[in-house]
């Protein structure tokens, strides 16, 4: 389909009343195409409007219950990456108060500090992990399949607390990001996209009941959203949970 | 001294995005939380999200015992997949309302299959059908903003938003060609875009 074929398809993509195939060419559309994605999202915040604007009805009390019951408290107390970012913060506000710093070594701590919150984003993601291998009720699966990758997938019933461990993982190419999916019976459900670093472990969180699912699965897909309806493309890696 | 002043203010919006993670509102930051695995966040999202996608959900499947498991479906998704939301590209209440219609639409699909109602049998009149659609909406915004539309263009978009008909089965239920269902889409959407965009700057 050419891009004035799938620009006229947004306002129906918007509105969920596409074709399945018809929503398939879209999303491998929007990734390339700044035009489509504005055009969507504003529409889409449209469409929220008109889901904002149905009579309120008060769900049931037990609705709450049963949906809060699928988040499980962690067991043990993670540091949160916050204080680590706020302790950043004052730190380099000190350094800059008491050094009389010019613009340029601003940036340069301004660049610093990013970078520090990037590592302290994947401390968190990595002290998960450990907390994972810490609970006597974890356990983990190692993806195989048609790629040589080390690729694992420690979860915990008991917490519903999971994380995908990736290294050596080759690149999907530009365009593409791998995909990860929970497989509960015939039914893939998305767990979230990413793209490998190159030798560094990468760590995906995954929060999820994991006695509903029987398998996880990567799949290469369009980025950098991902596909919302399935694997596109045989899975490279799988394994059973 | 005022150079000073300048580079303090700088320093102190580096500090707030540093400890914010990135400029993100309220709510984006709740979902960077329940992407972390934060119960408490969750429970936030689901206290400010429940009631209009239950309301949302019920209006389109019609029963409240579907509604609660679209419901349920929606906050799972939520919970699980709060790491897919990417806070540059699209606000935090357009992503669970997007979410909240998919999965509707979804389970009102299902639902048809289920009654395996052939659409040409339908014997409703289309009339009716936009009726029945529009009950319920009670926003006064979105009334006013619906009313401001043609009676053809207003159709399509109830029908597809509403009552979770694809443009091609809008196409045939109203016996008109595929491309005026999409022109009238697209105009009666660009036009609610508009006026709903009129009612927010009154109301600021």
């Amino acid at each position: 389909m050419t891009h004035e074929e799938l620009r006229d398809l947004i306002p129906a993509y918007a509105l969920d009343a596409l074709e399945p195939e018809e929503a398939r060419a879209v999303e491998a559309h929007l990734p390339g195409c700044a035009e489509c994605r504005d055009e969507l999202s504003s529409l889409q915040a449209v469409a929220a409007e008109l889901a904002a604007g149905v009579a309120p009805v008060e769900p049931p009390a037990t609705l709450r219950e049963r949906v809060l019951a699928v988040a499980r408290p962690r067991r043990l107390a993670v540091v949160p990456s916050g204080l680590w970012r706020a302790g950043l913060a004052v730190a380099a506000a000190l350094i800059l108060i008491l050094g009389g710093i010019t613009l340029v070594q601003f940036q340069r701590i301004r660049t610093l500090a990013a970078h520090m919150g990037a590592l302290s984003a994947r401390l968190a993601a990595q002290e998960r992990v450990l907390v994972l291998l810490a609970s006597p009720t974890s356990r983990t699966a190692t993806l195989r399949g048609s790629t040589q990758a080390n690729v694992r997938f420690v979860y915990d019933r008991a917490t519903g607390q999971g994380a995908l461990l990736v290294s050596d993982l080759r690149d999907p190419g530009a365009n593409f990001v791998y995909q990860l999916w929970l497989v509960a019976g015939q039914e893939p459900q998305s767990a979230g996209v990413f793209r490998p670093i190159p030798g560094q472990p990468i760590v995906i969180p995954v929060n999820a009941d994991f006695r509903r699912y029987q398998a996880v699965a990567i799949s290469v897909e369009q980025g950098p959203q991902g596909s919302s309806a399935g694997p596109t493309t045989v899975p490279i890696l799988n394994g059973t949970i | 001294m005022l150079a000073t002043g300048a580079l303090l203010g700088e320093i102190e919006k580096a500090a707030r995005m540093i400890s914010a993670g990135s400029s993100m509102g309220d709510e984006e930051r709740l979902l960077e939380r329940v992407a972390a695995g934060d119960v408490e966040s969750f429970a936030a999202i689901y206290d400010r999200y429940s009631r209009v996608v239950y309301s949302l959900a019920w209006k389109m499947l019609g029963d409240p015992q579907t509604a609660q498991e679209v419901a349920q479906e929606v906050f799972e998704a939520i919970w699980r997949s709060a790491g897919a939301f990417t806070p540059g590209r699209g606000n935090a209440r357009t992503w669970i309302l997007a979410m909240a219609h998919h999965k509707s639409v979804d389970a009102v699909r299902r639902q048809r299959l289920r009654a395996a109602e052939p659409l040409s049998e339908s014997h409703v009149d289309d009339a009716d059908v936009v009726g029945l659609a529009l009950e319920r909406v009670l926003g006064a915004e979105v009334r006013v903003a619906l009313a401001s539309l043609t009676e053809a263009q207003r159709a399509v978009v109830v029908l597809a938003y509403y009552g979770g008909y694809t443009q091609q089965e809008i196409a045939r239920r109203l016996g008109i060609p595929l491309g005026t269902v999409k022109t009238r889409m697209r105009d009666g959407l660009r036009r609610l875009r508009g006026q709903l965009r009129v009612a927010e700057e009154i109301t600021e």
